[in-house]
């Protein structure tokens, strides 16, 4: 699949990140537009699917925000997130929606979003986020730089490039996961409890969905190692990571 | 009342039906006689009328006579249709009527009957004596004492002729007589007169025959005792004007044979209400042995014929009161009880009228039993058949009663447990299908439970919706301000900006609370069961617990070895927590909170208990329902009854239950959760 790189205009546009936030709701749009426009990118914000995926036919952005539900269309920003994934297989998006079930986050996650956010993530946690986002992609096209390994036994975290492998093979986290494995492996034996968690990932999210997050960390590491179980619940505290 | 009993008094009116049987059955009773009296008047009118025209042929004499006087020897003789053999029996005479007794004023008991065929007169007398004086071989009546029967007769206009009756031995005897002329009293036997004499253990009695054509007007009759000297009876010396004799009038019974039916006594008097003639006879009644003469039945209805006078037993003679009418000249008919077979009779009386002046009566006489029996026998049948229906009817009522409230019964356990505990509505209620009104009042509480169920559902779905819709315009708030933040605020302003930051996550905070049910029930979905340890995940979570809740102590007691269940372990952590935290609301500070795990009978109890107020007993059965919530006071964290709702989702997805209870010794409340051992 041919990859649409956006065209630079300008030095300034060159490197300023374009970033695409589709959001029903004007106010929230308006708000996160901002917040994000404050931390210098450049921000285009559109309302429903249609005018979105025409000005991405033309035009990618950097990094996309996308709301699940859009206007008329309940589940728009899953075809919204599938028509873009087609576009550009490697084009960063958020999920970020005011729908907070575990099946949505599945099924955003599947459909190759690279977070999944709900609303209640505050403006700068929101920046942080799409800061380390970008940071993630600009540290998988830079050259290797092992600074910024953790390792773990058969874990190894790049702390740069976001990336996470075990025994070497890559483990294809959303950045929500990511900061969880890496808390929890940064101390190991260390009982984190889910609102140290939450504060590591940077979003706001209930015990529930920690639980579901941890679930599917454990799935991933195990699709690779049947045997994985360095991810212990202490029950009624938290998570460790054992070695 | 049931229904059923209800029902069933009301199918006990039915038993107005055979009352108004009886009623209708007596008018047509009365209806019935009303028409025999006529017919049966109309018939004795005819009678007389025809009677009337020849009176030479009833009556012998229609001139006036005295009156019939039994007191001074007028005799009555009855029509004897055969000859009776001369034995000192009547059984042979066919007369129906007892004998009548003669006047005595010495208390001497005697009884005489007469009768006569067409040739001879028949005399029968009962006397009472015990001391038979027999005949002396040369009886002189005039001065010897001996039992005897002196018959005197006259003819018209003849001078007196007397005759006696002695015997020294029982048998046939002859009569005697005392020569005429002769003072000395030489007795003179008279063989044409014949008698039997018969010895009973009371006294004797004497069949005697006289032929007719010694027999003229009168006729008198004296018993006397031969030892004490007493008499009955009379003699010319007595009643020179007694001793008539008072026929029947010949071949007027077979006049009155002809007008008569089979079933009818016809009876002609003359104006001293002295029979004349008879003919015909009662049929008496032939009673079937299966019906009962008198059916209980009877008692409950007025039919009662004891009001109704007796009739005159008299052999001679008639006297009812309607006979006493027509001898007044008015036609009249009455019911009378005889006391024997035929009960019931019906007497119809119409005078007989020569030259204008009453000068006998037609008495009809025809059985009632025949009209009584009918009635009996339609009240019979009227009773039975709506008794049978009646009795059909209150089976028929206690039956469609019983259906009828099993029905409503089956609808009231269908509205019962219409709603469950856990407060999930049953739509399909019983009946429903039923075009009636049961059927219609099910479908009523369909409906009802339809809206309640619509209501119940809004309600469960409300929390989580609410939270969902909230989110967006909240996140609006929060993100304003946090832009607002990054404005470069002054001092005054970011302490605003702060408080309308701790107001969003008050908000947030409620939100999560009101979703939390529909979160649970999600995740209870997708858990995956796999067996663990139970009592580890109690000691680590407890030890939490601790941190969590410095303000209380909190216990453990657990077995010493592990415990496995199959479950999802980190819905049992929340349900825990919703014990726990629920537990440290209404736990004194300084109290205690015990988390005790026991095993018992295949299932392990999980008891959380606190020190702290009972629970009220009312609230049992309500605790673990979906927002169910009711607690003394107010705290700053936002309760929507979801808490031990939650426990007990929890608790059922594992296969058990939740219980509320409180300490044997009221010092706190106790809540059980009881989960299977694998």
């Amino acid at each position: 699949m041919p990859t649409r790189s956006p065209l630079p205009l300008s030095y300034d546009s060159l490197m300023k990140k374009h970033i695409a936030i589709v959001e029903d709701e004007p106010a929230l749009r308006d708000n996160y537009a901002a917040a994000l426009a404050r931390q210098g990118y450049g921000v285009k914000t559109y309302g429903n699917r249609k005018s979105a995926m025409q000005a991405f036919l033309s035009h990618l952005p950097d990094l996309a925000i996308i709301d699940i539900s859009l206007a008329d269309e309940a589940e728009g920003g899953f075809d919204l997130c599938r028509e873009l994934r087609a576009l550009s297989a490697e084009l960063p998006i958020i999920f970020l929606t005011a729908r907070d079930s575990e099946l949505d986050a599945v099924s955003g996650l599947r459909l190759g979003a690279d977070d999944f956010l709900t609303k209640d993530v505050s403006l700068p946690h929101l920046a942080a986020r799409v800061a380390a986002l970008f940071r993630r992609i600009d540290a998988l096209r830079r050259p290797d730089n092992a600074a910024q390994i953790v390792r773990r036994g058969a874990l190894s975290i790049d702390g740069e490039k976001m990336q996470t492998t075990w025994n070497g093979a890559p483990v294809t986290l959303s950045l929500t996961e990511f900061w969880i494995v890496h808390a929890l492996a940064r101390n190991p034996g260390h009982v984190k409890n889910r609102q140290q968690l939450m504060d590591a990932a940077n979003v706001v999210l209930d015990d529930n969905t920690i639980t579901s997050h941890i679930k599917r960390v454990r799935r991933k590491f195990q699709h690779i190692d049947a045997a994985f179980d360095a991810i212990q619940t202490v029950y009624g505290m938290g998570y460790r990571w054992i070695e | 009342m049931s229904i059923r009993l209800q029902l069933l008094i009301v199918a006990l009116t039915t038993l107005f039906l055979p009352w108004a049987g009886c009623q209708y059955a007596q008018e047509l009773e009365s209806a019935l006689r009303g028409s025999q009296e006529q017919s049966l008047l109309a018939s004795a009118g005819t009678i007389a009328n025809a009677l009337s025209a020849q009176p030479q042929r009833v009556f012998r004499d229609t001139g006036d006579s005295p009156r019939f006087d039994a007191e001074h020897g007028d005799i009555y003789i009855y029509p004897l249709r055969n000859q009776p053999l001369l034995d000192g029996y009547r059984d042979d005479w066919d007369v129906p009527a007892a004998p009548a007794p003669l006047p005595s004023a010495t208390g001497y008991g005697a009884r005489l009957q007469a009768g006569s065929t067409g040739r001879y007169l028949y005399l029968y007398l009962e006397v009472d004596d015990l001391h038979f004086t027999a005949e002396p071989s040369d009886p002189n009546p005039a001065k010897d004492r001996f039992n005897r029967v002196e018959l005197t007769l006259r003819g018209q206009g003849d001078a007196p002729e007397t005759y006696f009756f002695a015997t020294a031995a029982p048998g046939l005897i002859g009569a005697q007589t005392l020569q005429k002329g002769d003072e000395s009293g030489r007795a003179v036997a008279e063989p044409r007169i014949q008698a039997f004499w018969l010895q009973t253990a009371k006294g004797y009695h004497l069949e005697a025959r006289v032929p007719l054509s010694f027999v003229g007007s009168h006729l008198w009759i004296k018993a006397l005792d031969g030892g004490s000297g007493r008499a009955a009876g009379v003699s010319p010396a007595d009643a020179p004007q007694g001793g008539r004799l008072f026929y029947a009038t010949a071949g007027l019974n077979e006049l009155l044979a002809i007008f008569i039916r089979d079933g009818t006594r016809a009876t002609v008097i003359d104006a001293n209400a002295l029979k004349l003639g008879v003919a015909g006879n009662l049929n008496p009644i032939v009673l079937d042995a299966e019906e009962p003469r008198h059916t209980w039945y009877r008692r409950l209805i007025a039919v009662n014929s004891s009001r109704l006078p007796l009739r005159s037993s008299a052999p001679d003679r008639l006297d009812d009161h309607s006979v006493a009418a027509a001898l007044a000249g008015r036609p009249h008919a009455e019911w009378l009880r005889t006391g024997a077979n035929p009960e019931l009779l019906l007497s119809a009386a119409a005078p007989i009228l020569v030259d204008g002046r009453v000068q006998g009566a037609v008495v009809l006489e025809q059985a009632g039993d025949q009209l009584m029996a009918l009635r009996d026998r339609a009240l019979n049948r009227l009773f039975n058949l709506t008794l049978t229906a009646t009795a059909l009817a209150v089976v028929i009522m206690f039956g469609f009663a019983t259906w009828i409230s099993l029905r409503i019964g089956r609808l009231r356990t269908a509205a019962d447990s219409a709603v469950g505990s856990d407060g999930s509505i049953r739509l399909n209620m019983p009946e429903s299908t039923r075009a009636d009104e049961i059927g219609a009042l099910s479908r009523g509480f369909e409906r009802l439970l339809a809206r309640l169920n619509e209501h119940t559902q809004y309600l469960r779905t409300l929390g989580g919706k609410l939270s969902h819709e909230l989110r967006t315009p909240l996140t609006i708030v929060r993100s304003s301000l946090d832009n607002l933040e990054s404005e470069g605020l002054r001092d005054d302003q970011r302490l605003y900006i702060t408080r309308a930051r701790e107001g969003t996550q008050r908000l947030q905070s409620i939100l999560s609370a009101l979703g939390a049910a529909a979160r649970v029930e999600e995740s209870i979905k997708q858990a995956e069961r796999v067996n663990f340890d139970l009592r580890e995940v109690l000691i680590a979570a407890v030890a939490a617990y601790r941190d969590g809740f410095p303000q209380v102590r909190i216990e453990l007691a657990t077995p010493e070895d592990p415990c496995f269940i199959r479950g999802a372990p980190d819905l049992i952590v929340q349900m825990l927590d919703k014990l726990v935290e629920n537990a440290v609301d209404f736990c004194p500070a300084g109290g205690s909170i015990v988390v005790r795990l026991e095993r018992s009978l295949g299932s392990y109890l999980l008891e959380v208990s606190n020190d702290g107020p009972p629970i009220p007993q009312s609230l049992f059965e309500h605790l673990f329902e979906s927002l169910f919530e009711q607690r003394p006071g107010r705290d700053d964290k936002p309760h929507f009854g979801l808490g031990l709702y939650i426990v007990r989702l929890i608790a059922e997805f594992h296969g058990g239950s939740a219980l509320a209870a409180n300490r044997p010794d009221g010092t706190g409340a106790v809540f059980t959760v009881t989960l299977p051992v694998i």
